[in-house]
């Protein structure tokens, strides 16, 4: 329980992160976006149900405040999460090399589907320019920060479990 | 209740997957066909996070002051601050004194007409947050229904037309910018009166730019420079606001309209404080 209570907690603090000082970042054109590397991180840390649990979560609260369709961003960021969690059986040291591919994926997928649901739907054809302005720079940003990002997850990821361990049996660790 | 958890945690992924599916397609059912579940939830979301935004926000402002350094440099640019508001508020002015310059002499030729433009009520505000991806350009800002604020008032800074009011709260509005994609903002041209449509365009954006078109350009005049401001058609945009200048021009494929870009006056790459006009065109129109 504490465990989730901590999770929506770094939810919570990611997306204050996300709305207020990344978009402020003077050297940055677009915003990374540090909710799908929290998202992919826990799938591939903890497995698909805490991916998908953490991406649903992520996604709702993102829907909510940008007040677009509820369930729409829940459903992406939930698969991203789920998929990632495919990975988590090869996942065993703190190397960053499959999470920024995952985080990549990942976001590439995410916007690839905007780009479909909202703006392909009302007739915008020019995905040349969208790929090149939007697109491509978001994916670049979000997986350049998960260099800084993935490893003070995975710091975090190991206090939880570790509290989690002596709490009880290794029941969250793997599925 | 404890028997429940225990359920939960037994639960295969594969299982809690097809019920988070249908709960994500249940909720964009509701969302999509009532407004009974979205606003309320938000609002009350927002309400609460409001407070953090705004916080952050103060610790960062307060930081970039720290790394800007010294004291003289703090004094400067506070300096600097309150000169810049005043140039906004200046060109603002000269920006309605000039519109209501060259609409005065079309129409003294006409008739006599005694209206002028108003100077509008203003509410400074701060820019406290920003939609969370890159496709739209909303943001929000730390003042709402206490400040008198409603949905549909004109925002505006550096001298220019920033965006519209879409939603508000108790303290906070949400306003989307004109550079957003499905902005559309009927305009004019300054000297002529002129119409046209400006949009934001995500594409044309990172260049710095926004889009025009059906422009009927019947004195042939409008080139790069030329002033662009929202025209007395608009229902939600008051008159004579200042939104940039014509940064190219080209004829339709129809040779009738012009389309081309415009440089905005207010720069989105930048904003943090923002003016909000308080005054709603609908209910100015009906108090004449």
């Amino acid at each position: 329980m504490r465990r989730k209570a901590a999770m929506l907690f770094i939810i919570g603090l990611f997306l204050l992160l996300q709305t207020t000082v990344l978009s402020r970042l003077p050297f940055a054109i677009v915003t990374p976006d540090i909710m799908m590397i929290l998202t992919v991180s826990m799938g591939f840390m903890q497995g698909k149900k805490e991916g998908l649990l953490t991406g649903f979560v992520s996604g709702l609260f993102i829907d909510i405040i940008s007040g677009s369709v509820f369930g729409g961003h829940a459903f992406l960021y939930m698969m991203a999460g789920y998929f990632s969690g495919f990975f988590c059986q090869i996942y065993f040291d703190n190397s960053v090399r499959l999470p920024l591919v995952l985080v990549g994926a990942g976001e590439t997928f995410l916007n690839l589907a905007i780009y479909l649901s909202n703006f392909l739907l009302k007739g915008k054809l020019a995905f040349g320019k969208y790929l090149a302005v939007i697109i491509l720079p978001t994916v670049a940003f979000t997986v350049l920060s998960t260099l800084i990002v993935y490893p003070i997850l995975y710091k975090i990821n190991h206090l939880l479990v570790e509290r989690q361990k002596e709490a009880s049996s290794s029941l969250w660790i793997r599925e | 209740m404890k028997k429940k958890l225990r359920l939960n945690i037994n639960l295969k992924s594969r299982h809690v997957l097809i019920i988070l599916l249908i709960l994500c397609g249940g909720l964009a059912v509701t969302t999509l066909t009532t407004g009974i579940v979205k606003d309320p939830v938000r609002g009350a979301f927002v309400d609460m996070v409001v407070p953090f935004q705004n916080g952050v926000n103060k610790i960062g402002t307060r930081l970039s002051k720290v790394f800007s350094g010294f004291q003289d440099v703090q004094k400067l640019s506070e300096e600097n601050e309150a000169l810049q508001a005043r140039v906004d508020e200046l060109i603002m002015e000269n920006n309605a004194l000039l519109q209501s310059q060259t609409e005065l002499e079309r129409l003294t030729e006409l008739y006599d007409l005694d209206r002028q433009y108003t100077e509008y009520n203003k509410v400074a505000a701060q820019v406290i947050a920003k939609d969370s991806g890159n496709w739209y350009n909303t943001f929000v800002i730390n003042k709402g229904k206490n400040d008198g604020l409603a949905v549909d008032m004109n925002v505006i800074a550096g001298g220019g037309l920033v965006g519209i009011i879409t939603e508000t709260g108790d303290n906070w509005s949400e306003v989307r910018a004109i550079i957003d994609d499905s902005s559309n903002v009927s305009a004019m041209v300054a000297s002529t009166s002129d119409t046209c449509i400006v949009s934001g365009d995500l594409a044309l954006f990172g260049s710095g730019k926004i889009e025009f078109s059906e422009l009927r350009d019947r004195d042939n005049i409008v080139m790069e420079g030329t002033r662009i401001v929202t025209s007395n058609i608009s229902t939600k945009y008051l008159t004579g606001l200042l939104i940039g200048y014509v940064g190219s021009v080209s004829m339709d494929a129809n040779n009738l309209t012009k389309s081309g870009t415009i440089i905005p006056a207010a720069d989105f790459k930048n904003i943090r404080e923002v003016l909000v006009i308080t005054d709603l065109k609908q209910t100015k129109e009906n108090s004449d």
